[in-house]
Order: C-alpha cells, then sequence, then structure tokens
C-alpha cells in the first residue's frame, strides 16, 4: 500500500481496518459510533426511489445540526456529506500534515485584489464538516448586528430578530456544553456558560496582560471542548492539536454531538457521498439529488432538499444546477447566488516573549477580547472585530514565517529555533459585504466532471481602515506585555459566508428567514450562506442557531401543512 | 521527582500505620472522659493530616516543587500525622510538649500556605478572578493543615484539662470544639464548592458535599450554642458526613476514571482528575465534631 498510514493517539494504538478515505463507513444498516473504539450504532436506511421527507447535503455546522433536530421531530431525513466518516479516536495522528486530511483541498480558482487562501482556515471536507478541525470559539453575534443597516448604517439587516436568536444561541451552547467565562464582559446578560472555563495558557495570558494595560476588558473564550467529563467524552487533555482534529472527543464538534443525535432519531448519514446536482420536475420543484458513491452516478428522490455546503459548495451546487426552467441556477432569479461571499479578517501581530509560550499546549485561543465589537468610537470604519490568542503549531508556523514574514533558508530555522518563545494576537473581524465578491463556476472540471468554483475576492477600503487598525491596535496590545520584536501578518483571512444571503425581499435575497428559497418552495440553505452579514466572530455557533431555529420553523410550518406549498407568495409573484 | 515520591509514600505509610495502631489499641479499662475525647481529636486531626498530606504531595508534584516552600506541606503534615497517630495511641504525658509544638507549628504552616496560595492568585493577570480562584493555588487547601494542627492541639489541652470542667480558650470545651469544628467544617465546604463549581457541577453527586456538610454544620453550631441533652439527628449528620469523606474518594476514583485513558493512564489522570485524597476532611472534621458532641453529651448528661 502507497499511501502512507500514522498511528493515532488512541490508547489503545488501533487502527481502524478499513479506509474511510475511499470506503464509504455508513452503510449496511449502520454507521460509525465515533465515541468508542470500533463501535458502531444502528442506522436506519432509506431507499433511493422513496422520496424522504428531507436530504441534506452537507452535515457540517449548519446540515448536520438541521438533520439532528429535524430527525428528532419525526421528519425521514438523508444526510450526505463528500467527506469521510472519521473516527476521531483511531483515525487522527498528532502529525498536522497527516492531518491535513480534514481540509476541502479539491481544485478551485481564487482571484480578485486579494485572493483567498482556501483549505485549513475556512473548509472542512468530513462527515461534521469543518467542525470537526474548528479553533471551537464559540460567540454570539453583537446583538445590533441583525440590524447593522438600521442600527449601524452599514451592511444589510438580517430578517430575524436578536432576542429570538439568543434563545437558540442558549439552546446551541447547551448541546455543545460550552465553556466559558462566569460573567462575559459585552452584551446583554446571557445565561451561564454550561462548564466552566479553562486554564489559561501562556498565549492567552499574554493577551490578558497586554489588554488590562491597555485599559480594555479581556475574558477568557467560551470554547467548544470540555472542561469537565461529558457522557464518554473525556474533558480536554490540552493536546493542542484542535485545529488538527481532536484525538480524544473532547472537542464537541458536529460529528461527535449532532449527528450522534441524529444517528439516534433515525437519520441516515451518507458518507463519502458528492451531491452534483439538484434535480427539479416540470413545475420547477425539487425532485431529489444526483450524487455520487461508490463509484457510480446515483439518485435520491425527496421532498425537500437543504443544500447546506458552505459559502462556496453551496452557491456552486446550485449554480451547477441550472436546467431549463432555472437556467440561472436554482434559486437564482434575484441573481445573487454566488454574490456577497464575505469573509472575516484574521490579521495578525507576533513578536518574541522572555517568557516561555509553547503555542502547542491546551486550544489555541483561550483569551479574548470583544472590546472592538461593542465599542464604536475611535474607528474611522465600519463593523467589529474581536482579537484572541493564538496556538500555531510548527508545521504551520513554519508556513506562517515563511509567507506572511518572507523567512526563508537560514532565517526561517533561526526564527523556528525561537518557535517556543514566539506568541502573537489574531483578529476576527467584520469585512463588509460587497456584490463584486463571490463564487461563479470555472470552465475546469473537478474529479467527478462538475465545474469547480472560481472564488473572487476583495478588500474594499472599509476592510483596510479596519485592518490597520487592528493590527495597530494589536500591536501595542502586544508590546505592552513585553513582547519584543513585533511583525504583523497581513496576509490571512478566515471563515466564508454570504453567497445565499437571506431577506425579506426576493430581489434582495435568495432565502427568506426561515432559509427557505424564495423560488423554489421546497429547497432551503442552511449554513454560513445565508448570513447578509458577517459580524466580528466566528460563525460557527451562528450557524447552528440558525440551523436551529430552521428546524423549529419547518416543525410548525408542517404542522400547519405550509411545507408542500408557501403559505403566501413571496412579494415579487403578489405583485405579477 | 523520586525523592518527593518516596516521601509522600513513606509519610502515606507512617500515616496509615498509625492510623491503623490508633484504631486497634482499644484501652482495657474505663478511661476519663478527656482522654476518650484527645484520643477521638487525635484521630480526626491525623485523618485531617493525611488528608492534607497526599493531597498536598500530589499537588505540589503537578506543580514540580517550583517553590521551595512547596515542600512544607507535606513534610509538616507528615510530622503532624506522626504526632496525631502517637498521641492516639500511646502514653499521653510524656509527650504532651513536642506534640503540642508540632501542632502548633502546622497550624502556623496552614496559615503561612493560605498567604503563600493568595499571593500565587492575585499575582495572576485578573487577580481575584474566578480563572485564577479555580485554577492559581487553591486559596483554601492549606486552612486543612491549620485546622489539622488545631484539633491535635486541642486534644492535648483537653487531655490535660479536668475532666469535669473541661475548658478550652476559657470556654467549655465541648462547645468551643464543636463551634471549631463547625467552622472547620464550613471552610472545606467552601473549597469543595469553588472546586465542584470549577467542574459545572457535571455530575449530580456533587452536590452532596455542598448540601449535606452544611446542615451538619448548622446542626453542630446550634448544638455549640444551645445544645441541650443527647443530640441524635446532629450524631446522624455527623456520621453521614463523615461516611461521605471517605465515599467521596470513591467517586473521585470514578471521576480519574472518566478522563482520557482511565486508569490505565493513571499518572496523568491522577493529577489532572479530581483529587483523590481531598474528600477524607470532611471524616476528619466530622470525626472531631463527634468527639465535640460526646464531650457536650456527657456534660449536659451530668448537669
Amino acid at each position: 500500500m502507497s499511501r502512507v498510514r500514522r498511528h493515532a493517539d488512541n490508547p489503545a494504538h488501533a487502527l481502524p481496518g478499513d479506509d474511510p478515505e475511499h470506503e464509504p463507513r455508513a452503510r449496511h444498516g449502520r454507521a460509525p459510533d465515533v465515541m468508542r473504539l470500533g463501535g458502531w450504532t444502528p442506522m436506519r436506511e432509506h431507499g433511493e426511489d422513496e422520496p424522504v421527507d428531507f436530504v441534506i447535503v452537507g452535515t457540517g455546522a449548519g446540515g448536520g445540526t438541521l438533520a439532528a433536530k429535524l430527525a428528532e421531530y419525526g421528519f425521514s431525513v438523508v444526510a450526505m456529506d463528500a467527506g469521510p466518516y472519521w473516527r476521531p479516536l483511531e483515525d487522527f495522528a498528532s502529525d498536522e500534515m497527516h492531518q491535513s486530511k480534514l481540509y476541502w483541498t479539491d481544485d478551485r480558482i481564487v482571484d480578485g485584489e486579494n485572493p483567498l487562501q482556501l483549505g485549513a482556515n475556512n473548509s472542512g471536507k468530513s462527515v461534521g464538516g469543518s467542525t470537526v478541525h474548528f479553533a471551537m470559539v464559540s460567540l454570539r453575534f453583537r446583538p445590533e448586528w441583525f440590524k447593522s443597516r438600521t442600527l449601524l448604517g452599514y451592511g444589510t439587516d438580517w430578517p430575524v430578530d436578536w432576542r429570538e436568536m439568543w434563545r437558540y444561541y442558549d439552546e446551541v451552547e447547551r448541546v455543545l456544553a460550552i465553556s466559558g467565562p462566569l460573567t462575559y464582559p459585552w452584551g446583554p446578560k446571557r445565561p451561564r456558560y454550561p462548564y466552566r472555563a479553562h486554564e489559561l495558557n501562556a498565549a492567552a495570558r499574554v493577551l490578558a496582560r497586554g489588554a488590562e494595560a491597555m485599559g480594555i476588558a479581556w475574558t477568557e473564550s467560551p470554547i467548544a471542548t470540555l472542561s469537565a467529563p461529558r457522557g464518554l467524552a473525556p474533558p480536554c487533555v490540552y493536546r493542542g492539536f484542535c485545529t488538527s482534529g481532536c484525538s480524544t472527543n473532547a472537542k464537541q464538534s458536529v460529528l461527535n454531538t449532532w449527528l450522534v443525535r441524529a444517528l439516534a432519531a433515525g437519520a441516515e448519514i451518507r458518507d463519502l457521498a458528492m451531491v452534483g446536482q439538484v434535480e427539479t420536475g416540470a413545475d420547477g420543484r425539487a425532485t431529489g439529488v444526483r450524487y455520487h458513491r461508490e463509484g457510480r452516478w446515483r439518485f435520491q428522490r425527496a421532498r425537500n432538499v437543504v443544500v447546506a455546503g458552505y459559502a462556496i459548495e453551496t452557491p456552486r451546487l446550485l449554480l451547477n444546477s441550472a436546467s431549463a426552467r432555472h437556467p440561472d441556477g436554482l434559486a437564482n432569479s434575484s441573481g445573487l447566488v454566488g454574490r456577497y461571499l464575505t469573509v472575516q479578517a484574521n490579521q495578525a501581530v507576533w513578536g518574541t516573549s522572555a517568557e516561555e509560550i509553547r503555542s502547542y499546549k491546551a486550544p489555541p485561543s483561550l483569551a479574548i477580547s470583544e472590546h472592538w465589537n461593542y465599542e464604536d468610537h475611535g474607528k474611522d470604519y465600519h463593523g467589529g472585530w474581536c482579537y484572541m490568542a493564538q496556538g500555531p503549531l510548527p508545521t504551520l508556523w513554519s508556513s506562517t514565517l515563511a509567507t506572511g514574514h518572507d523567512l526563508w533558508g537560514d532565517a526561517l530555522v533561526a526564527e523556528m529555533q525561537n518557535y517556543n518563545h514566539s506568541v502573537g494576537l489574531k483578529n476576527v473581524g467584520e469585512y463588509m459585504p460587497q456584490a463584486r465578491n463571490g463564487v461563479t463556476l470555472a470552465d475546469e472540471t473537478d474529479q467527478y466532471g462538475l465545474p469547480i468554483a472560481r472564488v473572487t475576492y476583495s478588500w474594499c477600503d472599509n476592510d483596510r481602515a479596519q485592518n490597520a487598525h487592528a493590527r495597530a491596535f494589536m500591536g501595542e496590545a502586544l508590546a505592552a506585555a513585553d513582547v519584543r520584536d513585533i511583525w504583523e501578518q497581513t496576509n490571512d483571512t478566515c471563515h466564508l459566508n454570504g453567497t445565499c444571503r437571506m431577506g425579506d425581499d426576493p430581489c434582495t435575497s435568495v432565502v427568506d428567514a426561515d432559509c427557505r428559497s424564495w423560488d423554489v418552495d421546497n429547497l432551503w440553505v442552511c449554513d454560513g450562506s445565508v448570513f447578509p452579514t458577517v459580524g466580528g466572530v466566528n460563525p460557527s455557533l451562528t450557524i447552528q442557531a440558525i440551523a436551529c431555529r430552521t428546524a423549529d420553523r419547518i416543525r410548525d410550518m408542517a404542522a400547519r401543512g405550509e411545507l408542500d406549498r408557501r403559505a403566501r407568495p413571496p412579494a415579487r409573484e403578489r405583485a405579477r | 521527582m523520586p525523592g518527593a515520591t518516596a516521601m509522600i509514600a513513606a509519610g502515606l505509610g507512617a500515616g496509615l500505620a498509625g492510623w491503623w495502631l490508633a484504631a486497634r489499641r482499644r484501652p482495657a479499662r474505663r478511661e476519663p472522659g478527656t482522654h476518650r475525647a484527645a484520643r477521638r481529636l487525635n484521630e480526626a486531626s491525623a485523618l485531617l493530616g493525611l488528608s492534607v498530606m497526599a493531597d498536598s504531595g500530589l499537588e505540589h508534584f503537578r506543580g514540580e516543587y517550583h517553590n521551595r516552600a512547596m515542600f512544607a506541606a507535606p513534610s509538616v503534615s507528615g510530622i503532624q500525622i506522626g504526632a496525631s497517630a502517637l498521641g492516639a495511641v500511646s502514653d499521653p504525658a510524656r509527650w504532651s510538649t513536642p506534640h503540642h509544638a508540632v501542632q502548633v507549628a502546622s497550624a502556623a504552616t496552614g496559615v503561612s500556605g493560605l498567604a503563600f496560595h493568595l499571593w500565587n492568585v492575585l499575582r495572576r493577570p485578573g487577580g481575584l478572578s474566578w480563572q485564577n480562584l479555580f485554577y492559581g493555588a487553591p486559596v483554601g487547601a492549606p486552612f486543612a493543615l491549620t485546622l489539622a494542627g488545631t484539633v491535635g492541639a486541642a486534644a492535648e489541652h483537653v487531655r490535660g484539662a479536668d475532666p469535669h470542667h473541661t475548658r478550652l480558650l476559657g470556654r467549655p470545651a465541648g462547645p468551643a470544639l464543636a463551634a471549631g469544628a463547625a467552622f472547620g467544617l464550613g471552610g472545606t465546604v467552601a473549597e469543595a464548592w469553588l472546586l465542584h463549581l470549577r467542574g459545572a457541577f457535571h455530575n449530580p453527586l456533587m452536590w452532596l458535599p455542598v448540601t449535606v456538610p452544611p446542615v451538619t454544620a448548622a446542626l453542630l453550631a446550634r448544638a455549640a450554642f444551645v445544645g441541650r441533652g443527647r443530640m441524635p439527628v446532629t450524631r446522624r449528620m455527623l456520621e453521614a458526613t463523615a461516611a461521605l469523606g471517605f465515599a467521596g474518594s470513591a467517586f473521585h476514583a470514578f471521576g480519574v476514571a472518566r478522563n482520557m485513558g482511565g486508569w490505565r493512564n493513571w499518572s496523568q489522570n491522577i493529577q489532572s482528575g479530581p483529587p483523590l485524597p481531598a474528600p477524607p476532611s470532611f471524616t476528619g472534621m466530622a470525626l472531631a465534631g463527634l468527639a465535640a458532641l460526646e464531650m457536650m453529651e456527657a456534660r449536659n448528661a451530668r448537669d
């Protein structure tokens, strides 16, 4: 066998006998029990000719959450993912390069003035999506962001109310047993986090010292890894490989939370299932999905289709699903599918600390300041940002030094000797939605013969002004914590949102507040694509909250008989 | 750190041997009430010391004894256990002065430990914050050594006192000891509450040490100030609290098993999991409370 297979870190030193990257694991009526070495859990299966209530494309923060909730509400659900069904206890090694198997690294074309780096920081190809390797930072939106146009003068209002969203944040925080501070310094009062904050590592203490010197508030980051046992999951052992895949199950990813529930509630999960097209019938409604699995193209019938492939694959699938009835792609009468791709700032400052930092210890971002998310004075730009402690592992750090600090050869080797004393601060900032940024189809095709995505990105002046302020402030904070030789990393971004934005008006949005497409009433989009604006916080908690809300809305609509047909035609159709 | 491990092992062995001796050498003839009370208090003190020595030995080992002062707690408590065990089994008069000195030194070590731990908490970024109370040196833990020394010193006072008018600090000894034991239980509850809060009370059983002992402490305090006749409910609660202390160690052993790798990975998990030796300090305080209760009941019977 030519592929190198590495020993995972599990105490039994066992390697699974199968190859999850080439052979599906979820089939023959069973799926992996990710909580037990070699374990299986029964899985209900559906025939392809049997129209299921919901086919969900993607099992990440949006699709996985929705699969669990819809199955628990009694709907028949088949959730498909292009990625493998990992067993974290057995498949994950303490090896950054090996663990890049978790990223979506299929061919894509990037262009624009500021082409995005795609892969580690903004994609996942796994059952459980990118939550399998996310940094676990679980933050709520600032309430005003849901009405940023009305209240703050920029972007677009969301069609949902912040108080309703906050109830769904409560739900997700409980499901993920978020470890967070007893009192949160910013925003309206929120319930106590289910689990206590983790002990700060050295990198987080640097953030704390800097923030205190700058006179702003800081706190422990609310993160989705356990600080106490929970069910079969042990508390975090501070192994530090969080963004390369947690091999202990302390990380509360969609893979080991929502999807465990989904299976128990009767959902079927199909791994290594790449959906190429949502098919529509003569009436224009979705009839199911065409997908590739086990070496051939198949078709699954469905009464409803949910697309939850994140902000590149979701618009790509909708655009690839064009038909005579939908010549510009599915759900695209507004022309907005794929437009307004909005990523987030990931500007950083780095330096050298006299004390040891050892960035590999514990989750990377244990301390945070949301000061500039809630403070609007002193800015010459719109939008907020937060900043967090960092914990790059050695390979990531060497590539950061090479690409962000232009070090190579002896200089790079010399700086790598300093790894244990390197420390930095990095922000997550709110870039402005711009119509020119987006996802279109390229002429090239991928291994499935499907046209690949072309991802175009350029900063606007507002984005650049925010970057400059963030770097300057974080640099001062780092210096105030006695860090020397400070340099700025300007080339990184994170998270992908906004290519199927939600709204109140079919002319200016792709889906409504319930994530239901305006054009095809049995087609839904449920992931970061629906964000009209991105805020200055990591999006995973909000994606899951939106998915919970969508599930509740679907349940209520089904009870009223409104699933088969929209209750009121959209405004544009009424006008006709 | 093999030296520290050997020291802890030796101390543990000495403590256990003393405990075993104390348990099996029952006086053949009827002894004065004060002697019985002194023996019981010494047993309580030895158990408290044992809990302190094992807990501080383990936690300071985890902290790599990076400050030499960290050796103080396990070593002093080791000597303190020996003194209390000896006091529980041997002829009292010959040992009274050195015994007393050891107990007072232990109590003083506990107080200085409190200061050290508080300093460790306050010097961290954030100062007096939940983060630092949870993860800095546990501010209340050295208090257990103070309690061990205080109970041990009280034992010697009681032994030498007039059996019919036993007084402690100018007060009748029974109520004074009961009030002290109630206070000590309260401190132990505070420590358990803080650390169980850190664990988010993730297991409902974690509520036990913050619900049962406070009731016991309240009953004991009530007994100290307005107690009359026999007090069976207080006695039962003290016994339940004593049992809870040992049960706590069993629960903590289960907690260790729930960490990554379970007991197979014991060398890491007994450090990162819940502290196995901590809960018996409840037993120690409850035994001291029982001794006080016995003295009060005896006095009430005489009055």
